[in-house]
């Protein structure tokens, strides 16, 4: 009788053991996973390394410094405008620009057309958008807008490369 | 106990506020159906999609970002500052239904070109809406790479040049908000952004 008092309430406590582990592994779970207010994916950067790319140019700086002041001059209402790059992560850059200086205010894509629309966004608040005649080879390094363009299929964004863009 | 003698003035009152008041509630009508007219212009509420609350309904009811039918719709918008005549697109589903404003371009529902706009111009409002007007543009948020609403073409920025991004109070969009607000937008006041009107909750 003892024996099976004892047998039961070791698996009570045993039962009751493992619910609270149970508990506890959920509930930091719980913390962990349910963010405050609803959020998007953040898009994984995509410098487009190796690929020939068309450039929107909005200038050309001796330092980062003036370029930076230059970029956040430009407001284009609440949307992303150029992104700050280094010219050497261009192969074909300086020869097209024609400019001198380290630094350029840019923004990449693969298709014509994306290119078109961002050049025509941001002419329409009066900043200058020059489209490389030619595309220029992506040596990877910062990020410069790619991916911010329609997919040729119309179904989202363009997020990897075309036949254009392939060397 | 005598009632007390009722004047010919007020006698007269007696027969005339009635009359009036009838005359009113036959004229109102009338003249706000004229007025409409004039204009050509109803307030349609067809086929409105229910205003999505947060990315995943942002998705579920208008597709991915950037996708074909973000920017299936265009309207004319003029400035009433600088003369200029604006062409906003947005997404189909916010508009292009054969209506007095624009022609059927595979769209939906009456939204934002024919209800937004007809009853910010039937409200003589248009005064108010200034120059820099955008809809759609595959971008992110600026200094993010979160897409904006833009993206998906449920966003429009209006008076631009009036209404800088970061101030939390509004000069001229202040005067028409409310009817994008009955119409289920969101306005961007809430976030510090004047010029920003969103089909879009909890983003």
């Amino acid at each position: 009788m003892k024996r099976s008092i004892g047998t039961a309430m070791a698996w009570t406590v045993g039962f009751l053991a493992v619910i609270g582990v149970l508990a506890l592994i959920g509930r930091a779970a719980s913390n962990g996973s349910l963010p405050l207010t609803p959020v998007s994916p953040q898009v994984t950067p995509d410098a487009g390394a190796g690929e020939d790319l068309l450039v929107v140019l909005g200038g050309v700086y001796p330092t980062r410094e003036e370029a930076e002041a230059a970029n956040a001059s430009m407001h284009l209402a609440d949307l992303q405008g150029y992104y700050v790059v280094p010219v050497a992560q261009f192969q074909g850059f300086s020869e097209q620009v024609g400019v001198p200086g380290d630094f350029a205010l840019v923004s990449a894509f693969r298709t014509d057309e994306g290119a078109q629309e961002f050049a025509d966004f941001v002419r329409s608040f009066g900043y200058p958008a020059t489209i490389l005649a030619n595309r220029v080879r992506s040596l990877g390094g910062l990020y410069a807008g790619l991916g911010q363009e329609r997919n040729l299929d119309g179904t989202g964004p363009l997020q990897g490369p075309i036949p254009e863009s392939t060397p | 106990m005598s009632s007390p003698e009722r004047t010919p003035r007020s006698r007269r009152l007696g027969r005339v506020v009635p009359v009036a008041i009838a005359a009113v509630m036959v004229l109102a009508p009338v003249l706000v159906g004229w007025h409409w007219a004039k204009l050509g212009w109803r307030d349609k509420h067809y086929n409105y999609p229910a205003t999505p609350t947060g990315y995943t309904q942002i998705v579920n009811r208008f597709g991915q970002p950037c996708n074909s039918d973000a920017s299936a719709i265009s309207m004319s918008w003029p400035a009433s500052d600088n003369g200029v005549t604006y062409t906003p697109r947005f997404h189909k589903k916010l508009g292009g239904y054969p209506t007095e404003m624009v022609s059927n371009k595979g769209g939906k529902s009456t939204n934002l070109d024919n209800d937004v706009y007809g009853h910010i111009q039937n409200d003589h409002l248009s005064q108010y809406t200034k120059s820099g007007i955008w809809g759609y543009l595959c971008r992110y948020i600026s200094g993010t790479t979160k897409w904006s609403t833009h993206a998906w073409g449920i966003a429009i920025d209006i008076s631009a040049s009036y209404e800088p991004q970061g101030s939390c109070t509004s000069t001229v969009n202040k005067n028409f908000a409310y009817v994008f607000k009955q119409h289920g937008w969101r306005w961007g006041l809430d976030f510090c952004d004047p010029m920003h009107f969103q089909y879009a909750y909890g983003y």
